[in-house]
């Protein structure tokens, strides 16, 4: 087992899960000694019928019912000082995010504003920025994905002068993260299938990333279970709602583990291909999971072996001689993205050339993979990785992810 | 007492001398290894053209500070003070620094655990860390260089290995 000798932890969020969670909103406010809590939403949540959902739930207890759902899907300064003002303007003293990752960026750009008073969002950028506690900040995430619920980075895009804000803070942790079945309920399975192969990314590549260690194992393993089991159930039958909370649950256990343990290449890929192509994070994830996983095999065989027990349980793992779990967990993943692939009529891609726009061009043709290789030299995932990677290395994991054939393990360069 | 609580930069004087003397070092071979190896001149030659770098320890240093002036890359000293810096990495004790600078451990590992803590924009930062690895190929003898990066680099000719270490050395003493 990989021990390492200084490592930290942090999860401060508390969190509520049920089928009847949000009922229980009212009563947390009162605990932190606010009232008028500002609703931070997307069209598509509230066009989905979520926030009257949010709104039932809180009964005829006091809550005002400030609404702003004009979170744009790329989270964007000018949004984040417009809603700043409305909070101002109406005497609000508690924010409620209610949506995917770019409602929750939003949220906390807004709660640095409000609760800085800053003028300049851009001052507290970077790593350590932020001194003290900011407002209440109670998150409702509506994807089981992201795990932003319990993150402490958010990342805002000035779009006027293009600029990428990241702000990394533990003040930035959502004070609760609410986990109700009833906020997933209606996704449908392509969405379902690829929030949580993102959920499961996050699990497995905190598994083998550098900054792996007992405690976040712990979260990881307890992820991988839950979202191995319980994904293609929910992308089958997308009212079933254990199963929903259990993806639920997957995804915040998977956001705990990976926020303190990080992400690698998967991820080092997938946002430098989501940048390029303008592919949907979470297809990026299930295409690129299992090469981050052969790539760096011969220097985690031992953690990546262990996924078997959480993935297949107790029977196969001892069945399958020791030698070959690794590969077993491989080919499990691959064989997972097949399924979701039938599940879903053939929409969930399972290599970049299937990836296709809504007139059913290919989002990432061949002769942009270069392009690709080049742009994730400059994302910070690759410093988690286990093994190195240069240009060379990424353009051969691309190609391979792109034709959809396992890597050559050969061709891997080892130190 | 009263000595030690006046003069706190003088604890641990010879884990601060190694660290001072290798940072004095590795920036001379920096400026060298712009000079000799591709691979830095390139990572260089993407950097914006006033782009500096420093590298040091947390509170009171010692510290070594990289730019390039006019094209050219050069080892500006120990005082970062004085410059605008685009990057920086500082590790938070001398204790550490010793940790990552006699490589017992490296870079990635010790940003992993805290140890290490880049500020600025993060592909600039990532290219001063690709150039630190390759530096610190040329000037460690396999055994220790394979401890200081992720992957030793088995791939590199013979005479790109030792040219380049040759001629670094060389200009890392002499200070061309
Ligand atoms: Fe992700």
């Amino acid at each position: 087992m990989l021990l390492p000798d200084y490592y930290e932890f942090c999860c401060r969020v508390k969190i509520v899960a049920g089928h009847d969670a949000l009922e229980k909103i009212p009563e947390l406010l009162t605990e932190r000694g606010a009232k008028r809590p500002l609703i931070i939403t997307d069209k598509g949540v509230a066009s989905a019928g979520l926030i009257d959902i949010v709104s039932a739930a809180q009964k005829d207890r006091l809550f005002a019912d400030l609404i702003a759902d004009n979170v744009p899907p790329d989270s964007d300064l000018r949004v984040v000082n417009q809603l700043a003002k409305l909070y101002k303007e109406n005497d609000c003293d508690a924010i409620i995010a209610v949506g995917g990752g770019s409602v929750m960026d939003t949220a906390k750009g807004v709660n640095i504003v409000v609760s800085e008073n800053a003028e300049d969002l851009m001052a507290f950028s970077g790593v350590g920025a932020l001194k003290r506690p900011l407002k209440p900040l109670i998150a409702v995430p509506t994807t089981a994905g992201t795990g932003s619920e319990v993150t402490q980075v958010a990342v805002i895009k000035d779009h006027e002068k293009h600029l990428k804000m990241a702000f990394g803070s533990y003040f930035l942790l959502p004070d609760i993260s609410v986990l109700d079945s009833r906020m997933t309920m209606t996704m449908p399975p392509l969405i379902t299938a690829m929030t949580g192969m993102d959920a499961l990314s996050h699990a497995v590549e905190a598994y083998y990333c550098l900054q792996k260690n007992p405690l976040s194992d712990a979260h990881s393993l307890a992820a991988v279970r839950m979202i191995y089991h319980y994904l293609p159930i929910v992308a089958e039958n997308p009212s079933d709602r254990n199963a929903r909370l259990s993806m639920a649950v997957g995804a915040c256990l998977a956001g705990i583990a990976f926020s303190n343990s990080m992400v690698g290449l998967v991820h080092n890929l997938g946002h430098a291909t989501g940048s390029v192509c303008g592919v949907p994070h979470g297809i990026c994830m299930a295409i690129m999971l299992p090469y981050g996983l052969e790539y760096n095999m011969h220097k985690r065989e031992e953690a990546i072996a262990g996924l078997l027990l959480p993935m297949a349980g107790e029977a196969i793992y001892r069945e399958t001689p020791p030698a070959q779990r690794a590969d077993k967990v491989v080919s499990l993943i691959r064989q997972l993205n097949a399924d979701l692939n039938t599940i879903t009529g053939g929409r969930h891609a399972r290599f970049f050339k299937e990836v296709k726009d809504r007139e059913g061009k290919p989002l990432v043709p061949r002769e942009v993979l270069p392009q690709i290789a080049r742009a994730a030299l400059s994302d910070g995932a690759s410093i988690y990785n286990p093994e190195d990677t240069d240009y060379e290395d990424n353009l051969m994991v691309l190609e391979a992810a792109w034709e959809g054939i396992p890597l050559d393990r050969n061709k891997i360069k080892r130190g | 007492m009263s000595i030690v609580k006046d003069i706190p930069s003088a604890k641990k004087p010879l884990k601060r001398a190694y660290v001072g003397i290798f940072l004095w070092f590795t920036g001379r071979a920096i400026q060298a290894a712009a000079k000799v190896d591709k691979e830095v001149k390139k990572e260089f030659d993407n950097l914006p053209d006033d782009f500096t770098f420093s590298l040091g320890c947390l509170p009171n240093g010692p510290w070594m500070v990289i730019g390039k002036r006019n094209g050219a890359v050069k080892y500006l000293g120990g005082n970062p003070s004085q410059h605008k810096v685009h990057v920086r990495l500082a590790i938070k004790s001398v204790d550490a620094a010793f940790l990552i600078l006699s490589f017992q451990e490296s870079t990635a590992l010790a940003t992993a655990r805290n140890r290490l803590i880049t500020d600025g924009e993060v592909p600039y930062a990532l290219a001063v860390i690709r150039i630190l690895d390759i530096v610190e190929v040329y000037l460690l003898p396999k055994i220790i260089a394979g401890l200081a990066v992720k992957r030793y680099p088995k791939q590199w000719s013979a005479g790109r290995k030792l040219g380049g270490r040759i001629g670094i050395y060389a200009r890392t003493i002499l200070g061309i």
